[in-house]
């Protein structure tokens, strides 16, 4: 999600809770003041959001599944347009949403802030939500007279760079919002940033905040995205000025990161730190993933689509040589390096190409 | 004219003569002020005229040997002079353009290094520039008049020019006994040698001040994108040498039209308004570099990042516009 001309009008917090010894849900403390930030406190806040919902995030478009009238959707449509007054109050629905969707103790209490704003051009309305886990660190002091530097240990910090203590959610109001329509979807474009999802196993560790608590869901699309991605970045590393054995290594690259890693998303940015060392390679790929159309934020993996491609590897070769071989063999026991063959007819050196199987033959025809 | 006529006509004009001289300075000082150039580091001495002394005239006129001037006060043409001192033999052609555009005067291009290399390629000896200016019409300087007829001459030179013309102009080229030949055959090779280095100092200012930058126009480009875009003048600081410097490996030939797509594109419209928040208060926003550096959070941010050569914070402003991210 591209956040273009990000405002914040206002920043409200509550307080939520771990549940209690006995398993008990321990009621949220409320504020009924806004934030106040200075010029670069708010800076730093828009930072935030856009490292963690913005272009080149781990943020996950999804959809709105529960949308009655008590779900978190449908309460963040009523209370945006809100004024100030009740805004506050209602705000605080939302922190009992989230309490209530907490429901084991391996769940951390924290901050919930709510804010809302505009962004875009022209600018649209949004609404975020950020549950940030209190940890601790430490605070540089300088003593005054001789200037001896400390550090002070602060029991309770929220919101610092390590995006992993907090997740995120973004409610978008869409360009065109279709007037007529109830479904909430046609109305905003939703975002979940949370570190725990692009684990292995995080889909059920983050699944109280995108599910029970928002009541989201993943999209049906991602099968065709993620077979969108698969044919850009395969013409990406087709285009590489680059040796075809480093080619060969990145298809290999790429069947692995959709068929073996075991996170549930992916993005660009995400292939681009794994596998290309090269710091402008990554920033041309990045930008050729955009001009493609593929999301600027992470998304779920399908490979539905794709499936057959990735099963097997296949490299071609003029007057109708080829090699093919299942993905992971391919990986592991064929290795290819170009090399100089002879002159041609015209005295131009042509390229050949040298293969090693790690393997004996076993028929001909 | 004798000594006691000539003595007098000189008394008489040199009021006249100064006033001449101080004109021709401050017309020329003025115009290379014009330029946007700062005067105190151009000019390696200070202009300003001077009389001939006068018994360093007298002896001109009637003593020197070899000199047999028919009619001596009209024939020695630098009665009152100026000399502009430079660093590069770039800067030399600059005053000589501000002197040949100037209609206050007419000039006689009586002295020009490159020609005397042309005439004798193998003489290395004095090396300057010098013209002759008289008014074009008879003026009033302050009060004074200037006769159509008063000469006045211009020396030009770079600062080596000056050390080698300092050295040896009274002791070699005025003196009155013979020099023995090794001490030409030495005055001759330290020539040679200084213009070996004005050349290599030609050199490297051009290898300083010419890069991509200068190859593609980029900076006078982004210049005038700066001023339809936001209205405002852009300023050239330091920093923006500074990154430009850093990333001077994305200045091509399609740079500036690329930059032209982001900032033109509807989408990106509200920047303007971005920067004409920022101006007054954050350097960075007053200059047209601000436009590459939001073109290089779209396309290149990692390496932007990762190079970025000031405070990171300047940065983070600048990324919240476009809704980038400054972390890797």
């Amino acid at each position: 999600m591209q956040l273009l001309n990000l405002s914040i009008d206002r920043i409200i917090i509550h307080q939520i809770y771990r549940l209690d010894e006995d398993g008990n849900k321990v009621l949220p403390t409320r504020s009924t003041e806004y934030i106040n930030f200075d010029t670069d406190a708010l800076s730093n806040f828009k930072t935030r959001i856009t490292e963690a919902l913005g272009s080149g995030s781990k943020a996950v478009q999804m959809e709105i599944i529960e949308q009655d009238t008590n779900d978190t959707s449908t309460l963040v449509n009523k209370i945006i347009d809100q004024d100030d007054e009740s805004f506050a109050i209602s705000s605080y629905d939302l922190a009992k949403k989230l309490a209530d969707a907490q429901t084991t103790r391996s769940i951390p209490g924290g901050i919930v802030v709510i804010f809302s704003g505009k962004q875009g051009h022209p600018q649209k309305k949004f609404l975020g939500l950020i549950k940030a886990e209190v940890h601790s660190a430490y605070e540089k002091k300088t003593d005054e007279k001789t200037k001896e530097i400390s550090l002070e240990f602060i029991e309770e910090v929220l919101l610092t760079p390590a995006s992993k203590l907090y997740k995120t959610a973004g409610f978008f109001e869409k360009a065109i919002p279709s007037a007529s329509s109830e479904n909430l979807n046609d109305k905003w474009t939703v975002m979940v940033s949370d570190n725990q999802i692009s684990q292995s196993e995080g889909k059920a560790a983050s699944h109280y905040f995108y599910s029970s608590f928002l009541g989201f869901g993943y999209p049906e699309t991602s099968a065709r995205t993620t077979k969108q991605f698969y044919e850009a970045t395969s013409s990406f590393i087709g285009t590489l000025p680059i040796a075809e054995e480093k080619k060969s290594d990145l298809y290999n690259a790429l069947s692995t990161y959709l068929k073996v890693s075991a996170s549930p998303i992916i993005s660009s940015s995400g292939f681009a730190e794994l596998y290309f060392n090269d710091i402008d390679t990554s920033d041309a790929f990045n930008s050729f993933m955009e001009e493609q159309g593929i999301p600027d934020t992470a998304f779920t993996k399908d490979i539905e689509h794709i499936k057959s491609k990735l099963k097997h590897r296949k490299v071609n070769f003029g007057t109708n040589i080829k090699i093919t071989a299942p993905s992971e063999i391919f990986q592991k026991l064929i290795s290819i390096e170009t090399i100089d063959g002879e002159p041609d007819e015209s005295g131009n050196m042509e390229k050949w190409t040298k293969i090693i199987v790690k393997h004996g033959i076993t028929q001909q025809e | 004219m004798n000594e006691s006529q000539f003595n007098q006509q000189w008394d008489d004009d040199k009021p006249s003569y100064k006033a001449w001289g101080n004109y021709i300075v401050d017309s020329i000082t003025t115009k290379i002020k014009e330029k946007g150039i700062d005067l105190d580091s151009f000019l390696k001495i200070p202009a300003k005229c001077r009389l001939k002394n006068d018994d360093k005239l007298i002896d001109k006129a009637f003593y020197r040997a070899g000199k047999n001037y028919s009619d001596p006060y009209t024939d020695i043409e630098d009665k009152v002079g100026a000399r502009f001192v430079v660093l590069l033999i770039s800067d030399i052609q600059l005053i000589c353009d501000i002197i040949q555009e100037n209609d206050a005067w007419i000039y006689d291009p009586c002295k020009h290094f490159e020609e005397d290399k042309d005439k004798d390629p193998l003489l290395f000896t004095y090396q300057s520039v010098h013209y002759i200016l008289r008014p074009k019409t008879e003026i009033n300087v302050g009060g004074v008049i200037i006769p159509q007829s008063t000469p006045c001459e211009i020396q030009i030179r770079t600062l080596l020019q000056h050390a080698h013309a300092e050295l040896t102009h009274d002791a070699i080229y005025k003196s009155k006994t013979t020099v023995k030949p090794n001490v030409h055959r030495t005055v001759a090779k330290s020539m040679a040698l200084i213009e070996t280095t004005d050349g290599f100092f030609t050199d490297v200012t051009r290898l300083l001040n010419y890069g991509p930058l200068e190859e593609y126009g980029v900076q006078q480009q982004l210049d005038a994108l700066y001023l339809t875009f936001t209205g405002l003048q852009s300023c050239k600081q330091k920093s923006s040498i500074i990154i430009w410097d850093e990333f001077e490996k994305f200045i091509d030939e399609k740079l500036y039209e690329q930059i032209q797509t982001l900032v033109l594109d509807p989408e990106y419209g509200y920047l303007a308004d971005k920067i004409k928040e920022q101006y007054s208060s954050n350097v960075l926003y007053r200059q047209s570099i601000v436009l590459f550096i939001y073109w290089l959070l779209k396309h290149k941010r990692r390496r932007l990042i990762s190079d970025w050569p000031l405070d990171i914070g300047i940065l983070e402003l600048l990324a919240n516009d476009v809704g980038v991210s400054t972390t890797i």
